[in-house]
């Protein structure tokens, strides 16, 4: 696929901007972050509504056919709003695994948006456990996933699970799980411990193949992360640039002492880097150099975010610590981002593997 | 296959052929004027082959191709280690604005085909002691003479000038006005009466930069380009021209490889470096910064090809490059301890970590400082304000010392 953006990518680029920029409220998120369990409806229904959580699934099931750049671009307009509700990436990981394996039952649903699926890999530390603390057997999952993304509201989870010490990849419905909300710094994520005891499950994948899958899933969901941070990293370039222009102190804008200029100069650099490689992962979807783009990408991005929510607050000053400017709004998001589909140590020692020939 | 491809594929040819006698091995151990001498060899071949002047009008003895040609062309070419690198600022800049301002058209001509053959050398005389980022501050004067001009002055950091033939130079030609109002542009005979060259030896033991003095230097009238108090737009129109380059995300230092390469043979604590978080974060995040630069320059390339102007992007490739390879280049003789001590000052800076790392800082100097290309950056695209500049719109005589 081409690293241009043809027209009908532009017009979603803009389009979910115009509509975004038009529904999202500062004071709706900020009164997010003091609940648990609160998710911005608004944003779901406009995602639902504008066929986002159907873009990237094929048409025979209910999708629009489209892929990962598309989506892509969704997701940058999303960062750039710190919008909520953390089904646009999840929900495309899980629907991406079910349909791997041939299990499309859930899709139009989850096409649709009257279902909502979320991923659970990640135990603590380890992005990818190959040894899961959940066991699968006898067709039933019994252990805890910590912090699952969206595990307050979800209907259904691909997991990773274990048989024996063997690696399983399968999708549960979480009607009957008990979710124990995890409060965090970033409360809409909806993170919660999904506490299995002999739920029913389905197996999508075993052994290398469950890994494998996993691991592929987890890639296209940093891939569409990074165009998130990206999009975050972005706006917070814009309010800098802003703020330093209208700013004066010492009888000039801030912006004319280079200390700002360069700070703002430099988050410019290591977004282009970062939006450079987020368009070549996406347009790699399916190819074999995608896992080494994903990995780019998603240490590039969230590199960026992270010094962008950093720099930005400090070119601020006092105002941009209190709570109504709202800029923590993008700090939290570029942290939870950040750990969201793998953290940097995850990306980098998968990178090297990669390049180092030492991949299993 | 594209069009594109298959020239790329005749060119890779071309080198293929030409790579025993003039690629990297087989310069290795030459004094520079014996790689001079095989430069102006290979330039002759290029030329013969139709490679030369690329993108250039064929009524100039171009090819009259397209600019991603002559990128496709600069990046094959640069993998091979051809000794090029005296021609470089010759045809990049000097040579394309004799073709744009040059007043005797035949002479120009002339000029431009002996320089595409390597014949002749011409040098960029811009920078001075007075003013190296601040290229309107320079203070080499020229006072009319005649018909024509008197020139008196300094330049420095002239590159290749000892082997030059001509140069392009910029000139104060009224110190009453602003400073960047009161210049004008001219070629310049290398050998003429008058012009002294001093090599200066850099850190790095070369001598490829310059000193350059006039002394009562005689210039005719047409040896002027551009209207007199001009200089200073044709300055910029100098730095503008050569935007269609080939463009390395290693900085024009080692590629990353021989550095993962490196630390799979090297043992840190009794096992392999690769091994050791601290080199891998640091493969990764190199990796991740210069796939994104690769990244930009494709996405340049597939604009131009669909006849759109990329991107401001681009102009982070050197800023970002260069500082990562200097990092990199410590990183990697450090790596090493005591083996990175035995050092060659002629070992090729691609391939050679200390030679790369000892002229990096060049790199993040020549050709914009970082901190003028942040300049930029913040004020072309971002849309900053410019510093405060003390001698903004105040005659230049008028300027405190």
């Amino acid at each position: 696929m081409s690293m241009l953006y043809d027209e009908g990518q532009q017009a979603i680029a803009t389009e979910s901007r115009r509509v975004l920029d038009a529904r999202m409220d500062k004071g709706r998120l900020l009164a997010l972050l003091e609940q648990v369990g609160g998710i911005d409806q608004p944003f779901w229904d406009t995602a639902v509504e504008q066929g986002w959580t159907a873009l990237a699934l094929p048409e025979e099931h209910g999708g629009l056919g489209l892929g990962l750049t598309e989506l892509g671009l969704v997701a940058q307009a999303a960062g750039a709003a710190t919008s909520g509700a953390p089904f646009l990436t999840v929900g495309y990981g899980a629907a991406q695994a079910l349909l791997a394996a041939g299990h499309t039952g859930d899709l139009a649903a989850l096409a649709g948006g009257e279902k909502l699926a979320t991923v659970a890999f990640a135990e603590g530390s380890a992005p990818l456990p190959a040894k899961s603390v959940v066991s699968f057997a006898d067709g039933k999952l019994n252990g805890t996933k910590p912090a699952v993304i969206g595990g307050l509201k979800a209907d259904l989870a691909v997991v990773l699970a274990s048989t024996n010490g063997t690696p399983v990849l399968v999708a549960a419905d979480l009607t009957d799980v008990t979710r124990t909300a995890v409060p965090s710094f970033d409360n809409s994520r909806l993170y919660a411990d999904l506490v299995f005891n002999g739920t029913p499950a389905v197996q999508l994948a075993e052994g290398a193949a469950a890994l494998g899958l996993a691991r592929d899933v987890l890639a296209r969901m940093a891939v569409v992360t990074a165009h998130e941070q990206v999009g975050g990293a972005e706006a917070l370039l814009n309010i800098a640039r802003d703020y330093a222009l209208t700013r004066k102190a010492f009888g000039q804008p801030i912006g004319a002492f280079q200390s700002i200029k360069h700070r703002i100069a430099e988050l410019y650099g290591l977004i282009e880097v970062a939006r450079a490689n987020c368009i070549h992962a996406a347009a790699s979807e399916g190819t074999e150099e995608f896992l080494i783009a994903a990995a780019d990408a998603r240490l590039s991005a969230t590199e960026a975010y992270d010094t962008a929510s950093r720099d930005c607050v400090q070119i601020h000053g006092g105002i941009g610590v209190t709570w109504d400017q709202g800029l923590h709004l993008h700090m939290r998001r570029a942290r939870s981002l950040g750990i969201e589909q793998g953290n940097l140590l995850f990306w980098e020692d998968l990178l090297v593997d990669q390049l180092a020939g030492e991949a299993a | 296959m594209s069009e594109l491809e298959t020239y790329r594929q005749t060119a890779r040819a071309f080198l293929n052929a030409m790579a025993p006698k003039y690629a990297r091995p087989a310069r290795q151990g030459n004094t520079v004027e014996q790689d001079l001498a095989l430069g102006r060899e290979y330039m002759a071949a290029r030329y013969d082959a139709g490679f030369a002047g690329i993108n250039w009008s064929p009524e100039f003895g171009g090819q009259g191709l397209s600019n991603l040609h002559k990128i496709a062309f600069d990046a094959e070419e640069m993998r091979y280690g051809m000794p090029v690198g005296f021609f470089g600022i010759s045809l990049g800049m000097p040579v394309p604005m004799m073709i744009h301002y040059g007043q005797d058209r035949e002479f120009v001509k002339e000029r431009v085909t002996k320089a595409l053959r390597g014949e002749e050398i011409w040098c960029q005389l811009f920078s001075e002691p007075s003013g190296g980022s601040d290229l309107a501050a320079l203070r080499t004067k020229v006072e009319p003479d005649g018909n024509g001009w008197r020139m008196n002055g300094q330049k420095v950091w002239t590159s290749w000038a000892q082997y030059a033939d001509y140069g392009v130079i910029v000139t104060r030609s009224d110190p009453t006005v602003a400073k960047h109002k009161g210049l004008t542009y001219f070629w310049v005979d290398m050998k003429a009466a008058g012009v002294e060259v001093r090599p200066i030896k850099l850190a790095g033991g070369d001598s490829h930069v310059n000193e350059v003095f006039f002394d009562d230097v005689r210039l005719e009238d047409n040896q002027r380009m551009g209207e007199v108090g001009g200089g200073f737009g044709l300055a910029l129109h100098t730095l503008m021209i050569e935007r269609y380059i080939a463009t390395d995300s290693a900085g024009f230092g080692p590629h990353l490889d021989l550095f993962v390469k490196l630390a799979k043979e090297t043992q840190l604590n009794g096992r392999p470096a690769i091994e050791d978080g601290r080199i891998r974060s640091a493969i990764a995040r190199n990796h991740a910064m210069r796939a994104g630069l690769d990244s930009i320059t494709q996405r340049a390339m597939l604009m131009m090809q669909a006849g759109m102007q990329p991107g401001p992007e681009g102009s982070l490739q050197k800023l970002v490059a260069v500082r990562s390879r200097q990092k990199l280049s410590e990183l990697a003789l450090d790596l090493q301890g005591t083996a990175a001590l035995p050092f060659d000052q002629h070992a090729y800076v691609k391939e050679d970590w200390g030679t790369s790392w000892l002229n990096a800082p060049t790199g993040r100097i020549a050709g914009g400082s970082d901190e003028v290309l942040l300049n930029t950056i913040a004020e072309k695209v971002l849309g900053l304000p410019q510093d405060y500049r003390p001698d903004k719109g105040i005659p230049f005589n008028q300027i405190p010392a």
